[in-house]
């Protein structure tokens, strides 16, 4: 089986020092971005198979990277998790509008995490 | 039976030879009769021998071979109950199975779980030791309570004398913090006695804490350096549990040392 790439974009050391711990256990390849900016850059040019996509983030926050990689034919099937500290539903409605998949929040639950980035991957 | 003495006619042989005829004429009928019992047995034997099912001997007929109603229906009871055995089996299978399935489930559950607390505290380590300037390692701090605890409310205070200074702050309003007299509150309290407060574990406190989550001294061996407060918990996350608890632990014993050892400034 191919092992799967995910990009995963927050500017948060300590959150993408968890999320890397947590999937490379899990057999994928992971590579990372520090904004939404660099985030819509590296979708493009590493092309992975799944994104998890902080909200609040310098330069380019979550939902707009999204709608980025929405507009654009290369990426625009990439499925994208949002992970949020703002479990509101206001959040979440704002993540669908912009064109995610999924959510998880923050703290990072490692079970949570696998499950929906298998879903999203239809594993 | 017959009466074998008739009635004596007049002038009729005597009567020891009719009783002799008499007794012949019994025996010969007692002779017909085993006979014809005789010839009965026979013909009722030759039938059932004729029913077995497979002796070439009685097989003029092909349907001769085939089992009578009485053999079939014994088959049939037979197949049933051995089917209801293997389904019974089957059963018995099934439900181990799906004992067996849902052990291994929550055992991957807590695996997970585990994976997470171990990446929880390694993560932790890893930024509070990892920051070059004490304002790296606050925001390593930060970060830790945000992402890996869940509040978006914190203060950290430094010990100076008797008294503790607000270093940094984050979701909470400053005033009333920037300065908070050793044994006085909660915080107060945890700079005193160098112990973890948990709220909910640690029994109640002034209605003024009663917005602190947890409240951890941060050490330098025996001392208290300054301590870490906790407020509210994001909305989604039910309450502390025994992981976080772990981390506090680890904040404790690290976090003090690490602020201790870093420049003030780059």
């Amino acid at each position: 089986m191919d092992r799967k790439k995910i990009l995963l974009v927050d500017d948060s050391s300590t959150v993408l020092l968890m999320e890397k711990m947590i999937l490379s256990k899990s057999e994928y390849d992971v590579v990372t971005a520090r904004d939404g900016l660099e985030g819509v850059d590296k979708a493009r040019s590493e092309r992975p198979d799944l994104i998890l996509m902080d909200v609040v983030m310098p330069r380019m926050d979550g939902f707009e990277a999204v709608r980025k990689l929405r507009e654009d034919d290369s990426t625009r099937s990439i499925p994208v998790i949002m992970v949020t500290t703002r479990g509101e539903l206001q959040s979440v409605e704002t993540g669908y509008a912009s064109g995610c998949s999924d959510y998880v929040t923050k703290p990072i639950n490692g079970l949570e995490l696998l499950t929906k980035v298998r879903s999203c991957l239809g594993q | 039976m017959p009466n074998p003495r008739p009635a004596k006619p007049v002038g009729e042989p005597t009567g020891s030879e009719h009783q002799k005829k008499d007794l012949n004429q019994v025996n010969e009928k007692l002779r017909e009769l085993i006979a014809s019992l005789k010839s009965a047995r026979e013909r009722h034997e030759g039938t059932v021998a004729g029913q077995l099912p497979g002796d070439p001997a009685n097989a003029s007929d092909p349907r001769d071979t085939e089992p009578g109603p009485g053999a079939a229906a014994e088959d049939a009871r037979r197949a049933l109950t051995a089917a209801v055995a293997e389904r019974d089996e089957l059963r018995s299978r099934v439900v181990a199975l799906d004992t067996e399935h849902r052990r291994v489930s929550e055992d991957y559950v807590a695996l997970q779980e585990r994976i997470t607390e171990f990446a929880q505290l390694y993560v932790s380590l890893e930024r509070l030791h990892g920051g070059l300037t004490r304002e790296e390692t606050l925001q390593a701090l930060q970060e830790i309570v945000i992402n890996v605890v869940g509040s978006e409310e914190l203060a950290v205070f430094e010990r100076v004398g008797d008294r503790l200074t607000l270093i940094r702050h984050f979701g909470v309003d400053p005033v009333p913090l920037r300065e908070v007299k050793v044994g006085d509150g909660v915080i107060g309290r945890t700079a005193q006695r160098g112990k973890l407060y948990v709220a909910g574990r640690d029994g109640p406190v002034e209605a003024s804490d009663a917005d602190v989550s947890a409240s951890i001294p941060l050490l330098v061996g025996d001392r208290v350096w300054g301590v870490l407060t906790v407020f509210r918990l994001l909305g989604h996350k039910p309450g502390l549990g025994e992981a976080d608890q772990v981390v506090f632990e680890l904040i404790r014993s690290h976090a003090g040392l690490a602020l201790s050892l870093r420049p003030s400034d780059a």
